[in-house]
């Protein structure tokens, strides 16, 4: 059934991949040491064993993070036989609410227990959060204190309902413990008060429409199908060898699973990576994920970095211990070791020449050097879409490519997205959105291939009137027929024509379809501006995801109540800066060839390593200090909080050091060869910088040159 | 080569290659996304689709421990679906071997590649017969000479034979392989089609033939064949017309059912 799989070993690995399959594991060790690489040799050590694939799971907090075991069966030329399951918390508990429904749907109490249950996406959740909770908010003028968007605000009501559930309290527990913890005074009261009233009506408004959001998912599946007995039995017979990648970043809801599951299986792995912990913003729990180990029968310890030089853990070490980080393990090396080497700095006045800067770098180490663009990450706590605009434009114009990833894009602010967008409004009058003059020059401008933006605003100046475009012919002028040209005249005319037919027949609600219909019979088409390209194809695609997931969840509702029109509450969420759903398929793009553009943590959850780190903004107080969020707190709503316990702003300072120490740790880990620190006196928006990592690396740069080292360090 | 390394070639992917180099050349080496409508109408499309991705998720739930009439109750707002899990009720399971797995995917490697194939059920006993189930919601039940020529048909078989001795107790021979298409809108209507030694090594030679074709391949030439491009979403981009009718599409359920599914699982985690 399945040849020889190897991949080579050291004999610590090999140790724990040789394990008998009945053994269960705990692995512990600092990023880099070679836990995922014993953690593949386990995998298909197993296989080799004759253990069927199916009954394997692999278990990790993000999809993602399972890549490199995925991609070594992908890679082996020998394998036959059954495929290993993949899950998260996310992944089992949908499935399994999915699949015993019926059985748990009345008792949990949902509105129609006989109806299919729906499942909700980020964006539709923020969609009826602000049908459910905005009139309250209006009417008795909720968080009128606040200065922040609404949307970021319902963003922290469902963050707190999410707490609630990877964690195990009640959501009627969040505004007591934020307001014992976080005293703030009465008005402050009051706004935890009201977030708790919005997620108790947010809650009744889900179970009354069969809709589950992620913390009810998560509730349905611990206290109502998890007791099932058949749903059990379905995953002891399924798993039955258990393999758990960064447990430290799983939150105490995956743990308690976890714990059940380790009972109930023949074998595991579970591997912890020491000094982590970054995902604790979306509830991951270090602390707690140490109680599985006592369910294993063995522990073992990797100490040893195999990926950082000498200098570069000399980096970490220092810049941790000038945090004050008192967690930080396998570091107990020499002192004298030189963190130099690993480390080049420069210091600018403007913004822009530190982002220069960084782009002459990666030119010399990909253009003289011939490093590969895919050992280069450039981060920084936020990338603003000026700072990421600047570095792609930089690196293009030297002939490098890069790679951006946020992991909340607005679809919006795509070209292709804008254009079908506007068109979406022009071909429904009756929901009374005429785009802007602009907005349908831009549209058809996108939309015609070589058309440009001047003609495209001549165009739409002579034949946008009242929200319709008026055919070609209707423009007089010889010379500005001649200027547009009739050729690009004949494409203008089958894009107009196309949508007025469309506005005289029966237009669909179903907005996907009409961009569908628009895409396919237009847009698509040669001489049209998505014609064989990939880029608008793609977002496209994610928009038609995206209005289809909505109007799927719209039409749902619609059985239980009036519902408004779907298309234009698309429209509306659209507009309002809802859609920001992140799909997996920008992840697939990991592989290529490029310079990684990421923020800080983004980079870290990829969970891997590379040669040269940028690292830019290092004045900026983002790098150590948490986002500006009124409604809830990450620590006070977690496992470990002690209720008689209040928040105190010594905590605060305390946490953002220890935060920034496992940062840096954690990248230092991640990095092989050296660290370039891009820092500007002046931010992007021309304020002076002086954060917490600078005031480390000044610390740190400071003890170097007593030390007479020479360096390379002109800060 | 023209594919990376990982590849994995599915029922889809070498139906695509069969019918359109074109099609397998866009879908899978470049990997263009083109979201035109693939059916006209497009919602009645979409409702059919998504009946069919219910039924197998119905037998999936059934086989994991719900019971039948459970599940029939939840049945009441599409009479139609209710249909066909009354003709599954019926029929579906009968006469299988009771060592049964629902939703199960098996893999095995061809010149250098690997194939998959995600079965429905596979029903076998040890040292039995070793039956495939496939659950079409067709409206219109194929000639047997059809699904015989299907890749589906090849692919599924011979993964079953090369991967899946360890849920059988060892070697599965050709001969005890069987396949059913099970026809659930026409009230359970099974074909049957048998396997063997000698149908094995034809199919090997006509995948590797395939394969290699598709990895050798300096050109993807669009087929001549226009009725494949009627269901086709790059018929824009290679000029080969409008959307089909749906009433001239019976193997909706072919679409996958992935393309009508975001990954929740993970949106999920990074959402939160």
């Amino acid at each position: 059934m399945s040849a020889k799989l190897q991949i080579p070993l050291t004999a610590e690995q090999a140790a724990i991949a040789a394990a008998a399959p009945d053994r269960k594991i705990w692995l512990e060790g600092i990023a880099g040491s070679g836990k995922t690489s014993a953690g593949i040799g386990r995998l298909l050590r197993l296989l080799e064993q004759g253990i069927p694939a199916e009954s394997i799971l692999i278990y990790v907090p993000q999809r993602s993070l399972a890549q490199p075991y995925l991609q070594a069966l992908r890679q082996h030329s020998g394998y036959s036989g059954g495929q290993v399951a993949v899950q998260t918390i996310g992944g089992l508990s949908l499935q399994m609410v999915e699949a015993f429904w019926f059985l748990i749907a009345e008792r949990a109490g949902f509105g129609h227990p006989q109806d299919l249950p729906n499942f909700l996406s980020l964006e539709s959740v923020q969609y009826f959060m602000t049908k459910v909770i905005e009139p309250l908010v209006n009417q008795r003028d909720y968080f009128n204190s606040v200065r922040i968007e609404r949307a970021r605000l319902y963003s922290q009501i469902v963050d707190n309902m999410n707490k609630a559930a990877v964690v195990g309290f009640r959501i009627e527990q969040i505004a007591p413990r934020l307001k014992s913890a976080l005293p703030g005074g009465v008005e402050q009261g009051h706004i935890y008060d009201d977030a708790q009233t919005c997620a108790l009506e947010f809650r009744q408004y889900c179970l009354a429409n069969n809709l589950l959001d992620f913390s009810l998912q998560l509730e349905v599946f611990l206290d109502q199908v998890w007791n099932l007995p058949q749903a059990r039995a379905h995953v002891r017979r399924r798993y039955r060898h258990l393999i758990v990648d960064n447990v430290e970043e799983d939150n105490p809801a995956s743990h308690r699973i976890l714990a059940d599951l380790l009972r109930m299986c023949q074998s595991a792995l579970v591997i912890y990576d020491s000094d982590a912990g970054f995902r604790r913003f979306l509830g991951a729990d270090p602390e707690n994920a140490r109680g599985l180990q006592d369910l294993c029968d063995s522990q073992a310890q990797f100490a040893d970095s195999k990926v950082m030089s000498v200098a570069g853990r000399a980096l970490g070490r220092a810049l941790a211990g000038q945090l004050g980080a008192p967690f930080v393990t396998g570091l107990d090396e020499s002192a004298e070791d030189d963190p130099q080497p690993s480390l080049i700095t420069e210091a600018h006045r403007y913004h822009p020449q530190m982002v220069d800067w960084a782009a002459d770098r990666i030119d010399e180490l990909v253009n003289r050097q011939g490093v590969s663009p895919r050992e280069i990450v450039v981060m920084a706590p936020f990338m603003s879409d000026v700072l990421r605009f600047a570095l792609v434009e930089g690196l293009m114009a030297r002939d490098i490519r890069a790679r951006s990833h946020r992991p909340s894009r607005a679809l919006r602010d795509e070209p292709a997205a804008r254009a079908l967008l506007t068109f979406a409004r022009l071909a429904h009058p009756r929901w009374s959105m005429t785009p802007a003059e602009f907005d349908v020059a831009f549209a058809v401008m996108t939309a015609i291939d070589g058309l440009d933006l001047i003609r495209a605003k001549l165009l739409t100046e002579m034949l946008y009137r009242g929200g319709r475009l008026l055919p070609f012919s209707d423009v007089k002028s010889e010379a500005m027929q001649d200027r547009i040209t009739y050729e690009l005249g004949a494409r203008y005319d089958r894009l107009q024509t196309w949508l007025n037919n469309y506005i005289e027949g029966a237009p669909t609600e179903a907005l996907d379809i009409f961009f569908r219909q628009l895409f396919g019979e237009v847009l698509s088409r040669p001489g049209f501006g998505f014609h064989d390209n990939s880029d608008a194809g793609n977002i496209s695609m994610n928009l038609v995801d995206s209005a289809r997931n909505f109007r799927w969840s719209l039409e749902f509702v619609r059985r239980y109540e009036d519902q408004t029109d779907l298309g234009r509450d698309y429209l509306d969420m659209v507009d309002r800066g809802v859609i920001a759903d992140f799909y997996l398929r920008d992840w697939i793009a990991d592989n290529d060839d490029c310079v990684l553009i990421a923020p800080a943590y983004t980079f870290l959850l990829g969970n891997r390593a590379v040669d040269y780190q940028f690292w830019l903004n290092i004045g900026s107080e983002g790098w150590a200090r948490r986002l500006y969020q009124p409604l809830t707190h990450p620590h006070v709503l977690s496992l470990g909080w002690r209720a008689d316990r209040t928040w105190t702003d010594d905590d605060e300072a305390a946490m953002n050091r220890q935060t920034l120490g496992r940062l840096v740790l954690a990248l230092t880990r991640r990095c092989r060869k050296e660290i370039y620190l891009g820092y500007s006196e002046l931010s992007e928006s021309g304020h002076e910088q002086r954060g917490l990592l600078l005031e480390a690396i000044h610390g740190l740069l400071r003890r170097s040159a007593a030390k007479n080292i020479n360096g390379k360090a002109h800060v | 080569m023209n594919l990376p390394d990982d590849f994995a070639f599915t029922q889809g992917s070498l139906q695509d290659a069969a019918d359109c180099p074109r099609r397998f050349e866009l879908r899978y080496i470049k990997r263009l996304r083109y979201p035109a409508v693939e059916a006209a109408p497009a919602l009645q499309f979409e409702r059919r689709t998504r009946q069919g991705a219910r039924f197998h998720k119905l037998v999936q739930q059934h086989l994991m421990g719900l019971p039948a009439e459970t599940l029939a109750w939840s049945l009441h707002d599409d009479p139609e679906l209710a249909a066909w899990w009354g003709a599954f009720r019926k029929t579906g399971l009968t006469g299988l071997p009771q060592g049964r797995q629902a939703e199960i995917a098996l893999q095995t490697r061809l010149g250098g590649r690997r194939l998959i194939a995600k079965y429905d059920l596979l029903a076998l006993d040890a040292g039995g017969e070793a039956v495939i189930v496939d659950w079409k919601t067709w409206r219109r039940v194929p000639a047997q000479s059809h699904l015989q020529g299907r890749l589906q048909t090849i692919l599924y078989r011979y993964v079953l034979a090369k991967a899946g001795g360890h849920l059988y107790g060892g070697p599965i021979p050709p001969e005890k392989i069987h396949m059913i298409y099970s026809f659930v809108a026409a009230g359970g209507q099974r074909l049957g089609i048998d396997y063997s030694a000698a149908q094995l090594r034809e199919d090997e030679d006509y995948l590797l033939n395939l394969i290699a074709e598709i990895d050798r391949a300096e050109q993807f030439p669009l087929t001549e064949d226009e009725t494949r491009c009627r269901f086709c979403t790059y018929r824009s981009l290679c000029e080969r017309g409008e959307a089909g009718s749906l009433d001239l599409l019976d193997e909706e359920d072919e679409f996958a059912e992935e393309d009508y599914r975001l990954d929740f699982d993970q949106i999920a985690e990074i959402e939160f």
